[in-house]
């Protein structure tokens, strides 16, 4: 598939059409994250306008979108730029870029809920913060955190783990079926 | 006697401690039966989504589809915005995507058909006979509190899925604090996201996001803000002190080692406390601080109770917070 085609097919699996949005601006107005985005929710409308899904794929926007939909639901054309940023993620992911950190976070998380079916807080924050480099973050928290016992030490798996594994692996293969059917 | 099936949510066993000692305390006393999801797993939360469509559709799916199998006749009901938000998308494609509807049963191995309703706590709070069942279980009213009622993203969007009427000001909460005798505050923020989902990964952009909602709060001339999800609540107290060291250097100019944050604590005016909703019920309805765990919050809240109950006698104070 040539780059056009990636592009429209993106688009029509996140049903949204570049040609609906009219670069109000509303979106990237009122976007929490916007100032410490790259391109904004409307700059990834105006790539995907003319036809510039490198500068999608690369971009820092796509990682740093926390899902929060007030861009669509502020958009006169219901233009739902967080499905596309999904999409193009995904893509993203398909084409081996990533963006560190949100690598690793997302990776330790799957890891945990692999290992316990469930999300444990501290093992995440602790990983997160090895595998990032980052040792220090939010750790003045710590103390407060284990003092309370908001943090249980000693992680207890649920009874069904394996069949959460068995799950997230079929789910994956699916993922892989579907993408190869598309292709 | 109303049942729901109940999905707690990771937070639930961590972080949230007081909340979920809240939750139950409050439903309890209005009678509402909250039957837990038998060995549910978590939802996958931003991370799983983020990696693959598909895992993100079938974790949820995987705790709505024993809750369909064990409890056939129940709607099920998270106390999380986050989990709602996964929960209600996975059953919202199910119904209304034949493609994500396969794929989800196909991963799953079993069955989903996603018939029953998934809802959130407000969702329940907010229906007339609850509030009639919560008014007759008040037993103390809150005097000159003011709260600012933080209902958090995902609680109220996307609209399609949640299918939530005012997104921009919404009034659930708002009306069901009023029940305790707390005077809502106008404010700006109800809906605006916190970052919590980037806070790890993209800390240096999400922090900002957390703190104009907490000065926003505060110059709205609140007292404490309440909210309606564990991940809201610890995002908007764990970092307080992180938060006012940062106004505090900008006025100054001088910068202070970021690790003494655990040692100089702000002001008490340079913070604002956060509870949960049900905490703010279940004190209001009797419990004491130490039945909730009320100590477990990183911002203190016994003060700000104390004064908005300001009927107390010292001892009752102490028993009642802590």
């Amino acid at each position: 598939m040539n780059e056009n085609h990636t592009l429209e097919h993106l688009m029509k699996k996140a049903d949204v059409r570049s040609y609906d949005c009219y670069q109000c601006g509303k979106c990237s107005g009122g976007c929490p994250m916007a100032e410490g985005m790259d391109l904004g929710p409307r700059g990834i409308m105006r790539s995907a306008q003319i036809g510039a899904l490198d500068s999608i794929l690369n971009s820092s926007t796509i990682w740093l979108c926390s899902g929060c939909y007030a861009c669509v639901d502020r958009c006169p054309h219901d233009v739902n730029v967080p499905a596309f940023i999904e999409e193009a993620r995904y893509e993203a992911m398909r084409r081996g870029i990533v963006r560190r950190d949100s690598e690793v976070l997302n990776r330790t998380f799957l890891a945990n809920i692999r290992a316990f079916g469930r999300s444990h807080e501290m093992l995440l924050a602790a990983f997160y913060n090895i595998f990032a480099l980052k040792p220090t973050q939010d750790l003045t928290s710590l103390p407060h955190m284990i003092s309370k016992k908001l943090i249980p030490i000693k992680p207890d798996p649920i009874r069904g783990v394996g069949d959460v594994q068995a799950i997230i692996a079929r789910a994956e293969r699916l993922d892989k079926l579907v993408k190869e059917v598309r292709e | 006697m109303l049942r729901y099936a109940y999905f707690p949510g990771c937070a639930s066993e961590s972080t949230a401690k007081s909340t979920t000692l809240a939750n139950e305390f409050v439903f309890g006393a209005v009678g509402i039966d909250l039957v837990e999801i038998e060995d549910w797993c978590c939802c996958g939360a931003t991370s799983a989504h983020t990696l693959s469509e598909t895992v993100g559709l079938a974790l949820p799916a995987r705790a709505l589809s024993r809750a369909e199998r064990d409890h056939p006749d129940l709607d099920v009901v998270t106390g999380c915005a986050s989990c709602y938000a996964r929960l209600k998308l996975a059953n919202y494609k199910v119904r209304t995507d034949k493609d994500a509807a396969w794929l989800v049963e196909k991963a799953l191995g079993r069955p989903y058909t996603a018939k029953n309703e998934v809802l959130n706590f407000l969702d329940i709070l907010s229906l007339d006979e609850v509030k009639a069942s919560i008014e007759t279980a008040i037993l103390r009213k809150f005097k000159d509190l003011k709260v600012a009622c933080y209902y958090g993203c995902l609680n109220i969007r996307p609209a399609e899925v949640t299918g939530a009427k005012d997104r921009e000001n919404p009034m659930a909460m708002d009306e069901i604090a009023v029940l305790t005798g707390a005077v809502p505050v106008d404010w700006g923020f109800k809906t605006e996201c916190c970052g919590a989902a980037h806070q790890n990964d993209a800390a240096r952009q999400t922090r900002p996001l957390t703190a104009r909602i907490l000065e926003n709060a505060m110059a709205a001339g609140a007292d404490v803000i309440l909210t309606a999800c564990p991940m809201c609540q610890l995002n908007l107290e764990m970092r307080q002190t992180e938060y006012a060291r940062k106004r505090e250097e900008k006025k100054t100019g001088k910068k202070v080692f970021p690790l003494l944050d655990m040692v100089i604590k702000p002001e008490p005016q340079e913070t604002i406390p956060v509870l949960s909703l049900t905490e703010l019920l279940a004190i209001a309805m009797g419990a004491g601080g130490r039945r909730l765990s009320l100590d477990v919050h990183h911002v203190p809240v016994g003060g700000v109770i104390a004064q908005g109950l300001s009927g107390m006698n010292e001892k009752e104070v102490r028993e009642a917070f802590i």
